[in-house]
């Protein structure tokens, strides 16, 4: 772990009774090194909190929990590519399909289309595929940011899926299964392994302003898991986290008087009924709360970074301001301890399904600065080692044309083969790891599945996907569930 | 496993794609056939010696797996010395399919490492060199002839493979309720009968079968149908087993299930039958207890025989004021109002009578009503997939819920009409419907419940069928039988004595009702392209009252008049531009031919000569138009139709839902087959089964007996069958887990901590016998819960103080209950109860759910009407919405249902009930009424305010404390409203936001959400 912003580690423990909580408050509150004290106290207070009592009253909070071995990442960043990015168009280079071109697919491939009805024939890469740095892992033009960037990152083309539809396949990317209401991969994260910042959510999701990815806020449920690990939406604009503020606000005494008040009558309640631990948890959580409104704004505010940085990330700019912005705020977060956080994207601006060469370069565009300028920025930061990213979407697309009017030729979902990419948290820069076929179409060699995918990256936080457990009525239930899954090791360092 | 499942449908891509073909295919062929030959030809796979069994797989067998899966007693029975051996597989079903990498146990095995087992992992090359051989149909050595014969074998050994795939991909339009073209494909019989068009088998010849020649040639299924239809194409390795299976002269399994015999079942052992929960309770006598004055009702004996026997007793009784709120919320959901409060004051002998009052009142069926449909899995919607339809319907169920708790219908009586009540009457014989026999029919949307996308066409494919189907199964037997049978759908269950046979026998029962293969859509709202439903293919009844349909009718009358014009207006349209393409298109038919073809597709279907058929068979392209050829043609008229579908949708909005039932209904005639599903895939078909009951709980009871009701209603009765097994006397189950479900929601957990799971699993009860007494009382009292309820409320285990008893080292989660556990309101308790506190709650029971809305920063909140807000039962309550107040509070995601609601303490509930617009609302509401009410008296205004909030006066510290923020906040506001130059007179106004302020403030107390 690194002490560059000193925010991570490091920092002497204090005990409560080394800071009294009434000073410490007003030292948050004149905003001298607010956030920094507020995360202070956070981990005090969580240290204060009372274990849980022999398991009946067993609370279920964000305390740090350890490991089932050493990690090699404190954090993950996942870029969820809503839509499904084509891998022959970016990652997966596919020359053969030059000699196919324009032939129509044979009745096996056939049968695994969504819109049979507009398939096409094969069609190769409009785009230049070319051996990017010291690695020579090949990529596309479409990405130029990200190809100055290619050895740090490891790229698996043999990923697969099951389903050709938007919705089974994000919820199968999000919770292992192909339907709603099971916790997401970020739930169990949280669940595992709680937070090193009680001020601030475990787990956040910055969706995109113009709208929620299909399947919404499911993806991010936890599921049977308690709400607790559920994601929080924290939004670029506004209240970002759901009443964190009221929408107007008492006057400060006033509300100041109904703390003193409801503190005062609560804590009397509390020492009437001893033993009843949750009633100081319940306490905790209204300081806790009272705290967040502070650590959140002060993470989300952009403004404290230099011009230089904010220029990196494309902010201001308009094409790619909006997800630069959630990239620098998830580099902030992290720092900050949060554990988990995902991006998503527009619409379903990778769904390609007709226009491949304007939409892609629309969907590039967008996002390929950011993602390059935050893998750069976490690296110049030392965070990179410490914080896993994960780069891909539900599914790809087939090497087929699909088009309903001819020249303007997309192409249509591909769940048997496709590429996503890890990058550090312990991954191993400028590597390729497995193939598809000869036209890009299916996984064949090193096959990853979802699972494998979801083991993997819970092995970088130190959590064995197999001891990752929540007994359910007798049933023990896993991230991967009772799937086959393995660590797809060859991409770690 | 669904996963597996799906992944093994010929959707995924996985199965056996662009193998090399070996047949010329049948009279017409495309060129994409041949086209796959040559790119298949071209992977990188196929430019290597294909592998085969004998030269390169038994060699890696040999030196890896038969120390295990050798000759002699191979282990999972699983014997890999030979080709034959290995293809038949061992226990847990076939260890590969030819052709289908992914739908091979074996190298899932191979690939996760957990075989060979204690060895290291097979390197990927030798992984890969299994995948390819199973990919490449895992042939042998000798040449094609032999390997066909093989596969023709192979078919008939496991005939039911051919089964699966025309179930799959035909029975829908050529199965039971249809027979397009006159074919029927559900038997060999028919199978050889054929349709209109002759045989569609011929044994012995796949090339003259037309069944083969009509896949071959892509007609079946047809194209155009597949979306729509949730079906796909008939793959490659699929084709060609068929093709063996007819050249192997179709053998069909006409296997019978054999019966399962109780007293010998080799997989059930009498010990096994031994286990508390499925030996039927004997009642035991009430103990003597020293504490004998503590006795109120038998209760109370069972549980101070243990506290005596540690040296304790129960403690005092709870103080009355708090056993009076304690009472309100445990029968009701909601808190005594402020008279109630001071009347019980003067009279706490009165308890009693107050229980009476409670159980009678409405609120008890609204609050344990929850309570069932947490178990149920209630929702008004279908989940699943993320349209999250609506179900329009399902409130009718709710409202059969409440009303029946409410009525104190007994609970036998109560099951039998949720699993069966459409097999309890004759129902189409009924002209109209009663309100009870409508209830009967309601009932069974118990059944219905559970989580059901497959409304969503492209989301409707067998897997997804067979997940609505294991729902139900989990929902009903989790929460009336308790027991786990989830893990029997994929392999015989690890602890308990539930064989995977008796998981499918018992979800044959639903097989009448529920059939995969031919499949009914739950919502009257698909999506999808081309959707096209009605009634006949929907899982919904007629019979709602005459006067809601009529209402609908009219409200949609005019919304349809409107539809109708906007589809006549782009028709018109369409028209012209039809007529002008099927010009162009005639014109590509040979000039030769171009007139005879004409008059053959004008001449009626029966009277077509062969040569018209084909002719019209040979230029259908050119005859017809498909809906989106038009747009293709004619770009500019995209936009045209793409506007009046989007009119159209936004008229449709307007829309009132059909007023139908929420069914479960026997589809009458011959279901389909249930097998026993290895690893729980619909492809991999084993034995044969009938519907029947767990055989561990086969001994000792009324056996589950089938009797076809003699009516015109053509039903199978296994539903009603089951329903009769479930509800009799002396069932070890049924009583106890309803006792103990109803016991954890006074206690905090059940006499069985796991509610859902009295097996080996799940935890033994902490009082045997006390859950047995209470069992078998309850079957006595004619299965009437209010009793058991009355029996648990007047007890003193109830009326005791929630105190921690310090006295009790050794018992640290009370389960002797030497106190009353405290605990918090749950979820519908928090919102219902700040609602009625400050006076806005609308008690109107029933109907169709409140609609509630996403505000801009995403909290969903229920809308408000005039008369306030309803009940928190009486919410829409979606899947994928949950109202924020709830879920913050731990409502439960019903997937597919929950017996035990979590608890959880979290910021997110602080801030909910701190920051949310809907609780300071309230809170000024209920400024405004005390104000009305006591005037402005700050003291009297406190007390008020203590009364309805917290169930009691306070105490003199308190409303000093009270007294003085009250005017201190008012002090504060008025300063606020000063500064904002407000207008009003700014005493009373700052008087009355201050006392809001303070409701506020006690909403957020700890004692407010607690219940001691």
């Amino acid at each position: 772990m690194d002490n560059v912003t000193g925010m991570r580690d490091g920092t002497p423990n204090l005990s409560s009774a080394e800071l009294p909580r009434r000073t410490f408050f007003s030292r948050v509150g004149d905003g001298l090194h607010g956030a920094a004290l507020a995360w202070l106290l956070g981990r005090d207070l969580v240290s204060a909190t009372p274990a849980p009592d022999g398991g009946r009253n067993r609370i279920y909070d964000l305390r740090p929990r350890q490991p089932h071995f050493e990690p090699k990442a404190t954090s993950v960043i996942q870029f969820f590519m809503n839509g499904g990015p084509s891998q022959v168009d970016l990652f997966d280079p596919k020359p053969a399909l030059e000699r196919y071109a324009g032939k129509p697919p044979g009745r096996d491939l056939a049968s695994t289309i969504e819109f049979i009805n507009e398939a096409g024939g094969f069609m190769p890469s409009p785009f230049k595929f070319k051996r990017r740095g010291q690695s020579g892992l090949q990529m596309s033009n479409m990405m130029p940011h990200l190809a100055e960037q290619v050895d740090d990152i490891a790229v698996i083309r043999s990923m697969f899926t099951t389903h050709f539809n938007h919705e089974p396949s994000i919820f199968l990317m999000h919770s292992g299964r192909p339907f709603s209401n099971r916790p997401s991969l970020g739930s169990w994260v949280v669940y595992g392994l709680g937070s090193e910042n009680q001020n601030l959510p475990a787990y956040v999701v910055l969706d995109d302003p113009k709208g929620l990815p299909i399947n919404h806020i499911q993806n991010w449920h936890s599921g049977w898991l308690p709400p607790v690990y559920q994601g929080t939406r924290v939004r670029a604009k506004g209240t970002p986290i759901l009443n964190l503020k009221a929408k107007k606000e008492y006057p400060d005494p006033v509300r100041d008087l109904a703390r003193t008040l409801q503190g005062r009558l609560d804590r009397r309640h509390r020492d009437q009924r001893p033993g009843e631990t949750e009633l100081q948890a319940r306490i905790t959580n209204y300081e806790l709360a009272a705290r967040m409104q502070l650590a959140a704004s002060d993470a989300l505010d952009l403004s404290q970074e230099s011009a230089k940085t904010r220029e990196m990330y494309g902010i201001g700019q308009e094409e790619t301001d909006s997800y630069g912005r959630r990239c620098l705020m998830a580099r902030r977060l992290v720092e900050r301890g949060v554990r988990l956080v995902q991006l998503y994207i527009e619409g379903q601006i990778w769904d390609t399904h007709q226009n491949l060469e304007q939409m892609l370069a629309y969907a590039c565009g967008k996002t390929d600065q950011p993602v390059a300028a935050l893998l750069k920025d976490l690296k110049q930061r030392g965070l990179l080692d410490s914080t896993l990213l994960v780069w891909g979407g539900e599914f790809g697309r087939l090497p087929l044309s699909q088009s309903r009017q001819g020249n303007l030729a997309g192409r249509d979902h591909g769940p048997a083969g496709f590429s996503v990419w890890l990058a550090g948290g312990g991954v191993k820069g400028g590597t390729v790891h497995g193939a598809t076929d000869e036209i890009g179409f299916r996984a064949v060699e090193n096959r990853v599945s979802v699972h494998d995918l979801h083991a993997t990256i819970l092995h970088q936080l130190g959590l064995d996907h197999r001891q990752l457990v929540m007994v359910r009525e007798g049933r023990s239930e896993r991230l991967t569930d009772e799937f086959p899954a393995r660590v797809v090791k060859e991409i770690l360092a | 496993m669904s996963w597996l499942q799906v992944g093994n449908s010929s959707r995924c891509g996985e199965a056996g794609s662009y193998r090399p073909r070996r047949r010329s295919s049948g009279v017409f062929s495309l060129p994409a056939l041949v086209l796959a030959v040559s790119i298949s030809n071209l992977l990188a796979i196929q430019e290597e010696s294909a592998p085969d069994f004998e030269t390169h797989i038994f060699p890696l067998f040999e030196a890896h797996c038969l120390s295990c899966h050798g000759a002699s007693q191979p282990q999972g029975e699983l014997d890999l010395t030979t080709h034959e051996t290995t293809l038949e597989g061992g226990k847990t079903g076939p260890a590969l399919v030819p052709g289908s990498p992914l739908e091979s146990l074996l190298l899932e095995k191979l690939h996760s490492g957990a075989m060979p087992m204690g060895a290291a992992r097979l390197s990927d090359d030798q992984i890969n060199l299994v995948r390819r051989w199973i990919e490449d149909g895992a042939r042998r050595a000798e040449a094609e002839a032999e390997a066909v014969a093989v596969a023709a074998s192979n078919v008939v050994a496991g005939p039911e493979t051919v089964t699966t795939i025309l179930n799959v991909k035909c029975l829908l339009c050529h199965g039971r309720r249809n027979q397009e073209g006159g074919l029927d494909l559900q038997t060999r019989a028919s199978l050889l009968k054929g349709g209109a068009s002759g045989s569609a088998i011929v044994p012995g010849k796949p090339d003259e079968s037309l069944l083969i020649q009509r896949i071959e040639n892509s007609d079946m299924p047809p194209l155009k149908d597949q979306a729509r239809l949730s079906v796909r194409a008939v793959t490659s390795s699929e084709l060609e087993r068929l093709r063996a299976w007819i050249a192997a002269g179709a053998p069909y399994d006409e296997r019978k299930p054999e019966p399962v015999v109780a007293s010998s079942d080799a997989l059930v052992s009498d010990s096994d039958r031994e286990f508390w929960s499925f030996r039927t309770p004997v009642r035991p006598p009430v103990p003597k207890v020293q504490h004998q004055g503590r006795v109120r009702t038998p209760v109370d004996a069972f549980l101070l025989e243990k506290l005596e026997a540690e040296g304790h007793t129960l403690s005092a009784d709870a103080p009355p004021l708090t056993l009076l709120r304690r009472a309100y919320f445990d029968v009701t959901g909601l808190p005594p109002t402020s008279e109630a409060v001071q009347a019980y004051e003067g009279t706490p002998e009165a308890y009693e009578k107050l229980v009476d009052e409670l159980l009678d009142s409405p609120g008890y069926g609204e609050h344990w009503g929850r309570r069932w449909l947490d178990a149920a899995g209630y929702s008004d919607s279908e989940g699943q997939v993320s349209a999250d339809a609506i179900r329009p319907n399902a409130w009718r169920y709710r409202d059969y819920v409440i009303r029946s708790l409410n009525a104190d219908k007994p609970y036998d009586r109560f099951l039998q009409e949720q699993i069966a009540g459409d097999e309890l009457f004759d129902y189409k014989a009924a002209k109209e419907l009663s309100p009870e026999q409508r209830d009967l029919l309601v009932a069974t949307g118990f059944m219905r419940m559970g989580p059901d996308g497959t409304y969503s066409v492209s989301q409707a494919f067998v897997p997804e069928r067979l997940e609505v189907v294991a729902s139900q199964v989990e929902i009903l037997s989790s929460s009336v039988m308790g027991i786990t049978m989830a893990c029997a759908r994929c392999h015989d269950h690890k602890y308990d004595p539930i064989p995977q046979r008796d998981y499918y026998r018992f979800s044959a029962i639903l097989r009448s009702a529920f059939d995969p293969y031919d499949w009914l859509s739950p919502s009257e709202t698909p999506v999808g392209p081309e959707a096209d439903w009605n009634d006949s293919n929907m899982r919904v009844l007629q019979g709602a009252p005459v006067e809601e349909v009529r209402e609908a009718d009219e409200a949609n009358a005019p919304v349809q008049r409107e539809i109708e014009e906007i589809e006549q207006a782009f028709e018109e349209k369409a028209n012209v531009l039809r007529q002008k393409l099927l010009k162009e298109k005639r014109a590509a038919i040979p000039d030769l031919v171009r007139e005879e073809v004409i008059a053959a597709e004008k001449t009626p279907v029966p009277e077509r000569t062969p040569v018209q058929e084909y002719l019209v068979e040979r230029f259908r392209d050119q005859l017809q138009i498909l809906p989106e050829e038009l747009e293709k043609r004619f770009p500019s008229f995209q936009k045209v139709a793409k506007e009046k579908r989007d009119a159209v949708q936004e008229v449709k909005k307007r829309l009132k839902g059909n007023p139908r039932l929420r069914a479960l209904f026997d589809m009458g005639g011959r279901p389909t087959a249930v097998h026993v599903l290895g690893r729980g895939q619909y492809q991999n078909p084993l034995e044969p089964v009938a519907p029947g009951i767990p055989s561990v709980l086969g001994v000792g009871l009324e056996p589950y007996r089938l009797e076809k009701p003699k009516w015109t209603t053509d039903t199978t009765g296994r539903r009603l069958a089951l329903a009769k097994w479930l509800t009799q006397s002396r069932h070890p189950l049924t009583a106890r887990v309803l006792v103990n479900r109803i016991w954890q929601y006074y206690f905090g957990s059940g006499l069985v901590k796991t509610v859902g799971n009295f097996g080996r699993t799940g935890a033994p009860p902490s009082h045997p016998e006390l859950l047995d007494w209470l069992a078998t009382e309850f079957v006595r009292s004619g299965w009437s819960m209010k009793a058991l309820h009355r029996m648990i409320l007047t007890s003193t285990a109830y009326r005791q103080s929630s105190r921690r008893n310090p006295g009790i080292d050794g018992d640290p989660d009370n389960r002797l209950l030497s106190y009353f556990p405290m605990r918090r309101l749950d979820a519908d308790a928090v919102r219902d109860s700040i609602l009625k506190v400050s006076g806005r709650l609308d008690t109107t029971p029933f109907g169709p759910p409140d609609s509630i809305e996403e505000k801009a920063d995403g909290e969903v909140v229920a809308k408000e009407s005039k008369q306030g807000y309803r009940r928190s039962i009486y919410l829409m309550q979606r899947r994928s919405t949950p109202v924020t107040m709830l879920d913050t509070f731990d409502a439960p995601q019903l997937r597919p249902n929950c017996l035990v609601r979590n608890r959880s303490t979290v910021s997110s509930q602080a801030l909910q009930l701190m920051n949310s617009q809907t609780v300071r609302a309230s809170s000024r509401f209920m400024a405004g009424r005390v104000i009305d009410t006591v005037g402005r008296d700050p003291e009297a205004q406190v007390k008020r305010v203590y009364l309805a909030a917290l169930g009691r006066p306070p105490s003199p510290e308190e409303l000093n404390w009270s007294k003085s923020t009250l005017a201190d906040m008012t002090e504060e506001w008025k300063r606020d409203l000063d500064q904002d130059r407000s207008p009003e007179p700014r005493q009373g106004r700052a008087q009355w936001l201050a006392l809001g302020a303070f409701c506020h403030t006690l909403f957020n107390t700890a004692e407010f959400l607690y219940i001691d």
